[in-house]
């Protein structure tokens, strides 16, 4: 037997033997081809239609802060519309009276929430882009605004997993946007236009390395969601 | 085969279940128990909704919660207070539990009609659920469940909220199932079972009381049942089998 027809018996009966973990990405794959988008965001048109009111009050509350507001502003309403649309849905989804029976399914509640929450956080993306550019002059504070407003979504999305896969309550999101907006009311109050002056003079380098930080483990948050093997179905 | 090796569950200081050994091959096992007494603990644990607290459970072999989503595959759950889309029809709703569970796309809009004309709601198959009755809504649950032709087909109290009728219909509609798999169903009224079950399995104080045919438990129990209204003298050393609503007076077999 020569070394070619070795190496191919070898990983025969290795692929025989040992099944391939799934990677993350090959999971979301097959998971849209077998649910669809249509199905993995089924029944979500009331929770879309009461985080964009919501989040409409918010924009117009937001377009009267005053400029020397602008940073302290920006990052609390940044993450405003991942958080929005991830609470409305995933509450709306575990007070349904299906969470249970789908969470018996081949696919449990929070591989397809890791689904959605990978969409959420495109279209979160999308509307920090849009913050952070109405609410600049120039290229280097869109920079600087971009990448802190960045770092404060993806804060905010790495807590929402880490609430969702850990914390099992029903309110658990609701409670969180209030926390995130009432902490980020409070601390301008409390220090007024020191705390604008502290996000301005907060180094470019910094802000950008957290943002990347931020996106790999909330990378990281969702592929495990995506593949830990289910600890847990009801709270 | 299934297999409950010294499973129990307990909640900070309250033991639900304790040291439950069970064993389950084809056929209908009926669980038969007054409520609170357990029944939809060991429930929830067969549909890895819950995990024991000590033991462990077996599917051919292998334990369910390593099984992961391939024990998830084989599994037709119908639970007690079943949810359900009031806006959607029941074709809709089916095919959604089947992309959720796994099933492709051209064999789960057969299985759907199919399953929509076993459980006879072929007439109301794209009408909304908002307008169902509770036994129509049950048998979608019950369609649901069987979407992955499961070999484990567990039902929580199925019957609860269906009339007379629609008990019998469930009844047949059980046995035409039954056929190679494992149905666990559970109840608390007798009448449910009697005909249909090949084991009845009760609980008394959180542990395991009996796992026997209907016909010897009948044996074991000649002589030995007795019906009330008077609630209040049921107390040790009778065991409560069933309670039943009866033009507002609870009853109560023992």
């Amino acid at each position: 037997m020569d070394k070619k027809t070795k190496n191919a018996s070898i990983d025969y009966i290795l692929s025989q033997g040992l099944i391939k973990p799934q990677t993350a990405r090959g999971r979301i794959a097959e998971m849209l081809r077998t649910i669809g988008f249509r199905f993995i965001f089924w029944d979500t048109g009331y929770s879309l239609f009461f985080a964009t009111i919501t989040l409409a009050g918010v924009l117009v509350l937001f377009s009267f802060s005053p400029d020397n507001y602008r940073y302290s502003a920006a990052i609390v309403v940044a993450p405003l519309v991942f958080l929005l649309i991830n609470m409305f849905a995933e509450t709306s989804e575990r007070t349904c009276g299906l969470y249970e029976l789908k969470q018996t399914c081949r696919y449990t509640i929070q591989q397809i929430t890791a689904l959605r929450v990978i969409c959420y956080s495109v279209v979160g993306f999308v509307f920090t882009t849009v913050i952070s550019t109405i609410s600049t002059d120039n290229g280097y504070e869109f920079l600087s605004l971009f990448s802190l407003c960045l770092s404060a979504l993806f804060l905010c999305a790495i807590l929402s997993i880490s609430f969702m896969r850990f914390l099992h309550g029903i309110w658990v999101n609701a409670v969180f946007i209030a926390v995130w907006v009432f902490v980020n009311i409070v601390i301008p109050i409390s220090l007024e236009e020191r705390w604008e002056a502290i996000l301005r003079e907060i180094p470019i380098a910094f802000s950008v390395l957290l943002a990347v930080l931020g996106a790999v483990v909330l990378v990281y948050q969702i592929s495990k969601m995506l593949s830990e093997v289910k600890r847990y179905a009801v709270a | 085969m299934l297999l409950l090796n010294n499973v129990t569950k307990k909640y900070e200081d309250f033991t639900a279940l304790e040291d439950i050994n069970l064993e389950f091959s084809s056929g209908v096992y009926a669980l038969l128990a007054p409520n609170g007494a357990g029944k939809t603990t060991l429930i929830r644990m067969l549909t890895t909704l819950i995990f024991p607290t000590k033991g462990e459970i077996l599917w051919n072999g292998d334990e369910i919660v390593g099984l992961d989503a391939s024990y998830r595959n084989i599994i037709g759950y119908l639970p007690q207070d079943f949810g359900y889309y009031r806006n959607h029809s029941p074709r809709e709703f089916l095919l959604y539990m089947s992309a959720l569970k796994c099933i492709d796309r051209g064999k789960a809009k057969r299985k759907t009609d199919e399953l929509v004309d076993l459980v006879g709601l072929s007439d109301v198959r794209d009408k909304k659920m908002k307008k169902f009755s509770g036994g129509m809504i049950q048998r979608v649950g019950i369609a649901q469940a069987m979407l992955n032709d499961p070999k484990i087909l567990i039902l929580d109290e199925p019957t609860a909220g269906l009339d007379p009728k629609e008990r019998v219909r469930f009844r047949n509609l059980i046995s035409s199932l039954s056929k190679d798999r494992i149905i666990i169903l559970s109840t608390h009224i007798v009448s449910d079972i009697e005909t249909i079950a090949s084991r009845v399995i009760m609980f008394k104080n959180h542990r395991l009381f009996t796992n026997d045919t209907p016909a010897s438990l009948c044996r074991t129990l000649m002589g030995k049942v007795y019906e009330t209204d008077d609630i209040a003298v049921i107390n040790s050393p009778y065991l409560v089998l069933t309670e039943h609503q009866e033009t507002g007076k609870l009853s109560r077999a023992s």
